[in-house]
């Protein structure tokens, strides 16, 4: 029996509200029982830690070689670089997978027609198995910071720096793993909604790489005489769409601008004209857009799922 | 909301004493609370259609299953039985036509048809990585129980479907019977008016057959309809009120069982083991009425055995015994022709086949 005391205490639990969610209680439970998850946290540290020291042991090599110095702050800040970008390959390659056979696992296993005919509404199940997936990732993301934080013994990294990255990679995280929910919801075979999924990955990291590059070369390629603040204005523009639908291109001009003019929230482009203007860091618009992106994925999966077969 | 789990097994005999073994399982017949009132019906449908592309599964189909009746669905492979369900579970919309679910559109008010069913479909999953309790926790919580309430509905459920002592196993370590029984416990987490079962026998040995069929009297009793389809027509037989037989998804006939027996059977069949004295037999039983010919059938076991063709209700079937008995006849076996309603299903579906 429950008294009131230990009621209001259970109710203190933040998660308590997103396990009343039947789908997300299942499969956090089904998740964490069995060697599974610890196993697949293990291989996940092993991974990240290994490359870690790698770097550690060929940084010190290159520093050295240099300056006969260590640099402490150049070595902190590689690392640190590092780990993000470890950890960011690590999680666009695991979220879909965690997510892509969500929904599509439900037909094959024949559960989904059980499901279906209950009260359970669509927003619920989708963001029953998304919530469930992102915990999980979450708990890698999380696990891994002790390992960023190496990077704090050499200096040259802030506490904030390691913050925004952990959104990034959370923004990253979300996106992906609601993408993964669409195809699984799209079609009823786990292997296509995988494949599904990462083309969809691999089309936006090249067309979003490649369309920074190309306005990055055709901004360099204008002729600052000849050129209009306007035209300027619209390949900034593009040129940080493209960077900002891309979490690598994110991180790599965030960490630019904070090293180049010491700022975390905006940066200052100066245009050919002399003039100046200032603009949110990328990492700002890069989280909007992923969220937003991913809310309207989200809404296309429940419409999807609401549809009654016809 | 409460599950009544069922009452003890205890079967009142006549003079009052009570006796607790377990009665014989193919004998007990449904008796139903209420005298079922055929107009009052919870599923309804009208001219239901439905086609797969050039396939008309579904033709015009108009089904009419009274509240509280125990409706059995019965037809060939192939007739239309699970797109029917499908259709009435909200799962696939129809190509034509109107279904009703206790007066529930299952098109424009799938959620409500949601909330008055149970279903069981013909093929089910159960997830891996579960308990029994879980499983049924799950579907509990995805019908909106409060959480308050789930553990001893949990209990109650088990306690119905006799998993009780499997509470803490993995569903998929369960033998098959104890997966439909499972599955049907979980149907009835939200204690809805309608059960719509596929196949609720299907695959199970004759012991968990009986067993489901005992369970769907029990729910039935409770004051469930249950609407369920079934190749085994002994099923059909021996516990269903109604039933509807499909074929090429039209409906060749439905109504209460025994109409349609007669219907479709003017001729009853009656099988009588005798030790002897056929003679007088055959002399005894052409004096009642309504006995149509009686044809000698080969022995079995040195026992003579005769089959009586006759017409009319049961209270013929007690005159021939009595007649027989009075004579001192030594009647070993008496008993209705099982395969009964499979020649009503016979003939019924004769000639439509595609
Ligand atoms: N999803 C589908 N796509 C195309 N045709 C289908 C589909 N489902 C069923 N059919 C066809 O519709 C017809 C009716 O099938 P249905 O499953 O309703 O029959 P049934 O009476 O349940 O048969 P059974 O007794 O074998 O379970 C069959 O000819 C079947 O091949
Ligand atoms: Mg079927």
């Amino acid at each position: 029996m429950e008294t009131p005391a230990s009621r209001s205490r259970i109710q203190l639990n933040p998660l308590r509200p997103l396990l009343r969610n039947p789908v997300a209680l299942k499969e956090l439970r089904g998740r964490m029982r069995g060697p599974r998850a610890f196993v697949v946290l293990t291989c996940y540290l092993m991974v990240v830690g290994g490359f870690t020291t790698l770097l550690y042991i060929a940084g010190t090599a290159a520093t050295y070689s240099t300056s006969g110095e260590v640099d402490g702050g150049t070595l902190g800040r590689v690392l640190f670089g590092s780990v993000v970008a470890i950890e960011l390959f690590l999680v666009t390659f695991i979220t879909p997978a965690f997510t892509a056979g969500s929904i599509s696992g439900e037909h094959e296993s024949q559960t989904y027609d059980l499901l279906r005919t209950t009260l359970l509404p669509e927003r619920q199940l989708v963001f029953g198995k998304l919530f469930s997936a992102l915990a999980y990732v979450l708990l890698l993301l999380l696990a891994a910071i002790p390992l960023q934080s190496i990077a704090f013994l050499f200096g040259g990294v802030d506490i904030e720096e390691v913050l925004i990255s952990l959104l990034v990679l959370l923004a990253t995280a979300i996106f992906l793993g609601t993408v993964g929910v669409y195809y699984s919801a799209l079609t009823h075979r786990t292997l296509r909604a995988n494949i599904m999924t990462y083309v969809t990955i691999l089309t936006v990291i090249l067309i979003t790489t490649a369309g920074a590059v190309i306005a990055l070369a055709v901004a360099e390629g204008l002729n600052p005489s000849t050129s209009s603040t306007g035209s300027e204005w619209f390949l900034l523009i593009v040129r940080g769409i493209f960077v900002c639908l891309n979490p690598l291109t994110t991180l790599l001009a965030t960490q630019q601008y904070l090293v180049n003019q010491q700022t975390l929230f905006t940066f200052q482009y100066t245009f050919s004209n002399g003039t100046t203007t200032t603009l949110p860091s990328p990492w700002i618009v890069f989280t909007i857009l992923y969220l937003v992106l991913s809310v309207v994925v989200f809404f296309l999966t429940t419409r999807h799922l609401k549809r009654i077969e016809g | 909301m409460s599950i009544d789990t069922p009452e003890e097994k205890v079967i009142e005999t006549p003079s009052g004493e009570a006796a607790t073994e377990t009665p014989v399982l193919t004998e007990v017949l449904p008796e139903l609370p209420t005298v079922i009132d055929e107009q009052d019906l919870i599923i309804e449908t009208r001219n239901l259609s439905k086609r797969y592309g050039r396939l008309q599964a579904i033709n015009n189909l108009t089904l009419q299953v009274p509240r509280g009746a125990i409706y059995g669905f019965v037809g060939p492979n192939g007739a239309g039985k699970t797109s029917t369900m499908r259709i009435l579970t909200t799962l696939m919309k129809p190509s034509s036509g109107e279904a009703y679910i206790n007066g529930h559109s299952v098109v424009s008010a799938p959620r409500e048809v949601r909330r008055s069913i149970g279903y069981m479909p013909d093929f089910f999953g159960v997830y891996e990585d579960m308990k029994v309790w879980e499983y049924l926790d799950f579907f509990a919580a995805c019908y909106e129980i409060p959480e308050a309430q789930r553990p001893g509905l949990i209990n109650d459920l088990l306690e119905l479907v006799d998993l009780a002592h499997r509470r803490d196993d993995m569903v998929d370590k369960l033998s098959r019977g104890m997966k439909q029984r499972l599955c049907l416990a979980r149907t009835l987490a939200h204690d809805p008016q309608v059960l719509i079962l596929d196949e609720p026998a299907s695959g199970l040995d004759p012991r968990a057959r009986i067993e489901i069929r005992e369970l769907l009297i029990e729910l039935a009793k409770m004051g469930k309809t249950i609407f369920f389809s079934s190749h085994i027509l002994a099923d059909v037989n021996e516990i269903c009120t109604h039933i509807g037989i499909i074929e090429a998804g039209q409906m060749v006939a439905q109504g209460p069982i025994k109409a349609m027996r007669q219907q479709l059977m003017p001729h009853r069949v009656l099988i009588i083991t005798l030790l002897g004295r056929l003679d007088d037999a055959k002399e005894a039983l052409l004096h009642v009425e309504g006995v149509q010919g009686i044809v000698d059938l080969p022995p079995e076991e040195g026992k003579t055995r005769i089959k009586v063709e006759f017409t009319g209700e049961d209270l013929r079937m007690s005159e021939m015994l009595q007649a027989l008995t009075s004579k001192g006849i030594p009647v070993v076996n008496f008993a209705e022709e099982s395969s009964d309603l499979e020649a009503v299903f016979m003939k019924a579906t004769k000639g439509i086949v595609s």
